[in-house]
């Protein structure tokens, strides 16, 4: 489920002789869609050029590039750290000889299904000035303690829920990984640690790369962690500057991220083509060992220490709410209502039921048509996966106003801005499954006289269906959790379980978030079921 | 999809039918049924009144009572700008409770930046608020100027008492009223010592090095803006250099600045009146007045206000709504809890702070503080940035 995988895919594509019509129509459906796709983010075009001459002006005016470099530092803060952290859980996973891997592996993945906000939220009401631990270290005299807000704080949680890009990427290229180059080096009497430097590490190198890469773009497009943690980055300062109206100030920085996405989207692509300079001999899995001997139990501290932080602890500060009502002052009461779990399902059925519509022809055209403009039509749509969820709201509102004042701030413009954001996740699944299908069973049906149409009934689509339910379930849960178009976008009074945590975070009456937060933990959990099923296929 | 009545435009006005369509957001308000049959239970005024020092032993309001008023039912869109931390959306959560069958589906943002966007969603046709309440009447004037706003009903605006805090055109209604003011501590200064205008406080004597102002706050650029209105640029730019000169100190709120007066570590300060207020209620005996200067920008009075916005669907609702803010029950809270300035007779300010009718507020056009731009270069060019 990376984006490399799919952004850098390149030409593994079934060919077929025969552009008949069909192919030929599929192939201009798909363009289509993939146009109307990307088409509301060139208004950030017509947005900025609104400012004329002070554009450059604005562009390095000293707070602009004060936003620009705070990001850089952000993202490569985060990358680095979790590097730091992902590359030893990957070799420790794969290679230590721990009890229990396979559940380890998972604790390990886990926190990436959880999305930041809710790590963000869950450190700032325990260690915030109106904080759990504040209110505990008020009787004995302690009335302040570090900001957990800032530069530092967002870090530390972007890090704990992202580095498991790392992680994972770094752990599927040791098991493809052979071990025996290992055994060679040390057989020439090098250390371990010697041969791990020269002969693994290499080896390994791109996928640590890729990893960090995801998370880099992560990092940056991130916009919940930022805004609760008060960064100055470009999400929050977007956000910000959009709703103190100064829109197309907003646009021009929307602009400006956009750029430094594609500069890592263009790295990625890059390092992604090249990939296995390594000689793979099937995974020889088991021939390396760390043989970590009496360190093995300390090892297991560092999963532990990293899991407690990224799970445990959002999952007790919710739990703790729950039956104790958290901490916060009254100001308005906002009640939970179901009513808002509804509206989440409600939209989350709604845009995965179009992500599929849309991403059925573009899979099967990219997976069996053999044209460039296939390809475009399959590449454009990741456009929208890579683009930072704030940017694309500030897009869609400025272009709903302008062009179609009719959907402007409706659930239609608001399921269009999910399936932009995430059909890219159902084209994945169901184009892996398409390439799976034998395409002599089709030819087989063919013979027999069926039309092209009846063939794809009666053969391709049951063969799929695996592949686009798992699609429709993972754009179903990703829609869930989604927040910045789902604040921005939504209709009025039209409250789901992500924007109802999100003025309690504002407002501080913490405690009420209590049962959406653990809900969207939930949904975390089985979006992350869904990725290990596909996985495991 | 129940609960669509036939219109088709897709508005989001509308659009809020779609998301109730799941849920249950009183489909009987969108169609107008059971308008008579509420359960309405109206609490007692205790629960309308805060509490502390100053609140007790107030007579009770005068005015007209939510009783009196139409019953409030359906969905209304409110976009609250300012909103006093809660304290307004609180009040409409009150009116929720009284009345089972009325919704409101509030967006709360800064004041000029809704009144903006109020003006830029009338103009593309896909207005969503139907009522705009602003802490400012900055903001509501500009949607006003814009034509963004349809007349209140005369019910609506009658009870305010000062025309002075109604729109031109009826196109908004004072809600509640605020006045700077100059907070000083009793123990430094006499009231005799405060001038009576802003423009003489550089070359008194008494207030060298004992000033405070908080130059980030949004009332204070308006004070600024209105000096600019009233001295001109040149002359309101040699004020904050002199005043500056003078050593008057930055706070970073105005509730700073009224606390700092109160502990005797300022002697005077810029302040809308209702901070000295809150400190006098925490602290009964803290030693800090109010002083008022006269017909000049530190004389100002602001008030939050509600607005009826162009096209909405709703506009008998919006005008009752404005009534149940101008009831007598509202206008005791908006006294008590946030101690503003009550818009009714009947209803008086807490504290002993003297009536609107005994302050000398400047004469200008409320609406023409929303012109921010010019007051913010100059305060810039004074070293004094906001």
């Amino acid at each position: 489920m990376t984006i490399r995988e799919q952004v850098a895919r390149t030409v593994e594509r079934g060919t077929n002789g025969d552009d008949s019509p069909v192919d030929v129509g599929l192939t201009l459906l798909a363009a289509a869609i993939a146009a109307v796709l990307v088409l509301p983010l060139s208004w950030l075009v017509v947005d900025a050029a609104g400012l004329g001459s002070r554009a450059l002006e604005l562009t390095v005016d000293s707070q602009t590039v004060e936003v620009l470099l705070r990001s850089v530092a952000l993202v490569a803060v985060v990358t680095g750290a979790s590097v730091v952290i992902g590359v030893p859980l990957a070799v420790l996973t794969v290679q230590g000889e721990i009890p229990f891997p396979r559940f380890w592996t998972v604790l390990a993945a886990l926190p990436l299904a959880v999305p930041s906000y809710l790590g963000a939220f869950a450190f700032v009401s325990a260690f915030g000035p109106q904080g759990e631990l504040a209110d505990l270290l008020a009787p004995l005299g302690i009335d302040s303690i570090p900001s957990v807000y800032g530069f530092a704080g967002a870090a530390f949680v972007l890090t704990l829920y992202t580095y498991p890009y790392v992680f994972l990427t770094t752990r599927a290229a040791l098991l493809s990984f052979d071990g025996s180059l290992v055994e060679a080096a040390r057989t020439l009497n090098t250390g371990r640690w010697e041969a791990f430097r020269r002969v693994t590490l290499p080896q390994i190198l791109p996928g640590i790369t890729a990893g960090a890469l995801l998370v880099a773009l992560y990092a940056l497009a991130d916009f919940g962690t930022p805004n609760i943690m008060r960064v100055e980055v470009f999400t929050q300062f977007i956000y910000a500057r959009y709703n103190a109206f100064a829109r197309d100030y907003a646009a021009l920085l929307s602009l400006q991220l956009l750029t430094v996405t594609a500069i890592i989207l263009a790295i990625e692509s890059r390092i992604g083509v090249d990939e296995s300079g390594a000689y793979e001999s099937g995974g020889h899995r088991g021939s390396v060992d760390l043989e970590l001997g009496a360190w093995r139990y300390p090892a297991l501290l560092l999963p532990t220490v990293v899991s407690v932080l990224a799970l445990a602890l959002p999952i007790a500060i919710f739990g703790m709410w729950l039956f104790s009502g958290g901490p916060g002052y009254q100001v308005g009461r906002l009640t939970f209502e179901w009513e808002y779990g509804l509206n989440s399902a409600y939209v989350a059925l709604l845009a995965a039921g179009a992500s599929i519509l849309v991403a059925l022809p573009i899979a099967i055209a990219s997976a069996t048509a053999d044209s460039r403009l296939a390809a475009l039509a399959d590449r454009a749509p990741y456009v929208g996966y890579a683009t930072p969820g704030i940017v694309l709201a500030i897009a869609l509102l400025s272009f709903s106003l302008d062009v179609i004042p009719a959907i402007y701030k409706t659930v239609p413009l608001l399921v269009f801005a999910y399936v932009v954001r995430f059909m890219p996740q159902a084209i994945g699944s169901i184009r892996t499954s398409t390439l799976q299908v034998d395409r002599q069973l089709l030819e087989a049906a063919r013979t027999l006289g069926r039309s092209r149409l009846s063939t794809f009934r009666a053969v391709t689509l049951p063969l799929i269906l695996p592949g686009v339910a798992a699609g429709a379930a993972l754009v179903f849960l990703t829609t869930m959790k989604e927040l910045p178009a789902t604040l921005m976008l939504r209709p009025l009074g039209f409250e789901t379980l992500v924007t109802y945590i999100w003025r309690v975070e504002e407002t501080g009456l913490y405690g009420q978030a209590a049962v959406p937060a653990l809900v969207l933990i939930v949904v975390s959990g089985l979006s992350m079921a869904v990725m290990l099923a596909q996985e495991g296929r | 999809m129940n609960g669509d009545s036939g219109e088709r435009a897709v508005t989001r006005r509308n659009a809020l039918r779609i998301g109730s369509a799941l849920g249950v957001t009183s489909l009987a308000g969108c169609l107008g049924f059971f308008n008579d049959d509420q359960d309405v239970e109206i609490p007692s005024l205790s629960e309308f009144r805060g509490s502390g020092t100053l609140v007790e032993g107030r007579p009770a309001p005068g005015g007209t009572s939510i009783e009196e008023l139409p019953d409030l039912s359906g969905d209304l869109a409110l976009y609250i700008g300012g909103g006093e931390g809660g304290i307004y959306y609180e009040f409409v959560e009150m009116l929720q409770n009284i009345y089972p069958d009325f919704t409101v589906h509030p967006n709360d943002n800064d004041s000029a930046s809704l009144a903006q966007t109020i003006v830029e969603e009338v103009d593309a046709g896909a207005a969503q608020a139907d009522v705009f309440w602003s802490i400012d009447a900055s903001s509501l004037g500009f949607v006003a100027d814009n034509d963004a706003y349809e007349p209140l009903s005369d019910a609506a605006v009658d009870p305010v008492a000062n025309d002075q805090f109604v729109g031109s055109d009826e196109a908004w209604a004072g809600v509640a009223g605020r006045a700077r003011s100059v907070p000083y501590n009793i123990d430094q200064l006499s009231g005799s010592d405060v001038p009576s205008t802003v423009m003489e406080f550089p070359s008194t004597d008494a207030l060298q090095g004992t000033m405070g102002w908080a130059p980030t706050y949004g009332a204070f650029k308006s004070f600024v803006t209105a000096m600019r209105l009233i001295e001109g640029d040149e002359a309101t730019r040699t004020w904050l250099v002199d005043m500056r000169d003078a050593g008057t100190e930055r706070r970073g709120n105005e509730y700073a600045v009224s606390q700092a007066v109160a502990n005797g570590s300022l002697a005077a300060g810029f302040a809308n009146h209702y901070y000295a207020m809150r400190v006098k209620n925490q602290q009964p005996d803290a030693p800090i007045d109010l002083a008022f200067t006269e017909s000049d920008a530190g004389a100002l009075i602001n008030v939050a206000g509600a607005l009826k916005v162009k096209g909405t669907q709703r506009g008998e609702l919006v005008d009752d709504f404005v009534r149940h803010l101008l009831s007598s029950e509202a206008q005791e809270y908006f006294a008590t809890i946030s101690f503003a300035y009550p818009m009714i007779e009947g209803v008086a300010p807490v504290g002993g702070l003297p009536t609107i009718d005994e302050l000398s507020p400047p004469d200008i056009d409320l609406a023409e503080l929303s012109n921010l731009e010019p007051t913010l270069d100059l305060m810039d060019d004074a070293g004094v940035s906001g």
